[in-house]
C-alpha cells in the first residue's frame, strides 16, 4: 500500500471511532502500522497468532473499546474459531481489516496465496460474516465507516477485504 | 486441593475486578459461588486469557482476573508471548491445572500430567511472575498479593480432578445475556456508554 493510501485508511479508521488494534504483521497493508503505532488515539497490540488477536480484540470490545483486527487472509482462516466462539457467540462488534491475499486483484499474488484468495469470501459467506471487498482507494473512508457501522449494528464481526490498489507497493512491485 | 476451595477463598476478595472464565469447570463453580456482575464467561477453550488480556489492555485502570484451565491454556500458548511483551500490570491469570481434559466424557490426561510445565512455558515466554502453588495457603497468599499489588501475575494452581463440579446446577444465563449484564456493569461503573440506545 502506498503511504498516501495508508494515511487515508488510518484516517478512516479513526473517523469510524476505531481506537484499539490487535494485529499480526503482513505484507500488503503494513504501511499503516507505523501510523497506527504513532497515533495516541489507538491502543495497538501485536499478537503472535491471529486467533489470539481476535480474542484480545473481543476483550477490548467488552470493556467499551472500538476494536479492529488487522491480518491477512491466511490469518483470517486461522482465527475463524475465535471469530465464531467469542465474537459471534457473544455478539461483539469487531472490525476485521484483512488483506485479501490471493484474490484476483492481489498484485502480489502467487502460488503461496492463491489458494486462500479463491476461498475467502466463500468462507465468510458460509459463516455469515458481513463483508465488503474494496479494490480502489477512492471513498475508502466511507467503506471503512460502512463496515464498522455494520459490525456495530449487528453486534458481530464484520470484515473489510482490501485488494487491488491496496496491495500495490509504492515501488510498483508485483509478484 | 480442590479448585472450588480456592474459588471459595477468591470470591469474597473480589470487589470491582473483572473476572473472565473459560471453558472449564471453574466457570460453573465461580457462578455457583458468586453473582458478581463483572464476571464474563466466554467458554471458548483457548480464549480466556486472550480475552482477559484485551480487557486489561483496553481498560488499564481495572484489575482483570482470568480463571483458566490447563487444557484451555495449552490451546493458545502464543498468548503468553503477547502477555510478556505488553506486561499488563492489571492482569492476573490463575490456571487451575488438574492435569486432565476433564470436560471430555471420559477424562484424559493432559500434557501437564506428563512432562509439560505451564509455569516453565510462561517463564520462557518472558513472564517474570509465573509461579506454581500446590496448597490452599499458597493459593490464598498469591490471590491476596495479586489483588493488592500491581504487576502481571501468572499463577498455576495444581488441583485434583473434582467430578463434583459436574453436579453443580448449570447456569441459566446464556452468553448474550452474560455479555449484556457484564457490559451494563462496565457502563455503570465506568460512566460510559458501550451499547447505545436503539434507534
Amino acid at each position: 500500500m502506498t503511504p498516501e493510501l495508508a494515511a487515508r485508511v488510518v484516517g478512516g479508521l479513526k473517523a469510524a471511532g476505531i481506537d484499539f488494534v490487535a494485529y499480526l504483521p503482513e505484507s500488503r497493508l503494513i504501511e499503516m502500522l507505523p501510523l497506527l503505532e504513532r497515533d495516541e488515539a489507538f491502543t495497538v497490540v501485536c499478537a503472535s497468532h491471529e486467533g489470539t488477536a481476535v480474542s484480545i480484540a473481543c476483550g477490548a470490545a467488552l470493556v467499551g473499546r472500538r476494536p479492529m483486527v488487522y491480518m491477512e487472509a491466511s490469518g483470517l482462516f486461522l482465527s475463524l474459531y475465535n471469530v465464531l466462539s467469542v465474537g459471534v457467540r457473544c455478539g461483539l462488534p469487531l472490525l476485521l481489516v484483512v488483506s485479501h491475499t490471493g484474490s484476483t486483484g492481489d498484485r502480489l499474488n502467487s502460488a503461496t496465496f492463491a489458494g486462500y484468495g479463491a476461498r475467502t469470501t466463500a468462507v465468510l459467506d458460509g459463516i455469515r460474516i458481513p463483508y465488503q471487498v474494496v479494490d480502489a482507494g477512492d471513498r475508502i473512508e466511507e467503506r471503512i465507516a460502512d463496515v464498522a457501522r455494520a459490525a456495530s449494528a449487528a453486534k458481530s464481526p464484520a470484515c473489510l477485504l482490501l485488494t487491488g490498489e491496496f496491495t500495490a507497493t509504492a515501488e510498483g512491485q508485483t509478484a | 486441593m480442590k479448585r472450588i476451595e480456592c474459588l471459595r477463598l477468591l470470591a469474597p476478595l473480589v470487589t470491582d475486578e473483572l473476572v473472565v472464565t473459560s471453558l472449564t469447570g471453574a466457570n460453573w463453580e465461580w457462578r455457583y459461588l458468586t453473582d458478581h456482575e463483572g464476571s464474563m464467561n466466554v467458554s471458548s477453550m483457548g480464549s480466556g486469557t486472550a480475552v482477559g488480556a484485551g480487557m486489561a489492555l483496553g481498560l488499564p485502570r481495572r484489575r482483570v482476573i482470568v480463571l483458566e484451565s490447563d487444557g484451555s491454556s495449552l490451546m493458545d500458548l502464543s498468548c503468553l508471548a503477547t502477555l510478556a511483551t505488553y506486561q499488563p500490570p492489571n492482569l492476573k491469570v490463575f490456571v487451575f491445572d488438574n492435569e486432565m481434559y476433564s470436560g471430555s466424557r471420559i477424562s484424559h490426561r493432559s500434557p501437564t500430567g506428563v512432562r509439560t510445565s505451564l509455569e516453565g512455558i510462561a517463564r520462557g515466554a518472558g513472564i517474570e511472575h509465573a509461579v506454581t502453588v500446590r496448597d490452599v495457603a499458597a493459593f490464598e497468599r498469591e490471590a491476596r498479593l495479586a489483588l493488592a499489588e500491581p504487576g502481571l501475575r501468572y499463577v498455576v494452581v495444581k488441583v485434583e480432578e473434582d467430578p463434583d463440579a459436574r453436579k453443580l446446577p448449570k447456569p441459566t444465563v446464556d452468553y448474550l445475556e452474560n455479555k449484556y449484564r457484564f457490559v451494563r456493569y462496565i457502563e455503570r461503573t465506568e460512566g460510559q456508554v458501550i451499547f447505545p440506545t436503539l434507534r
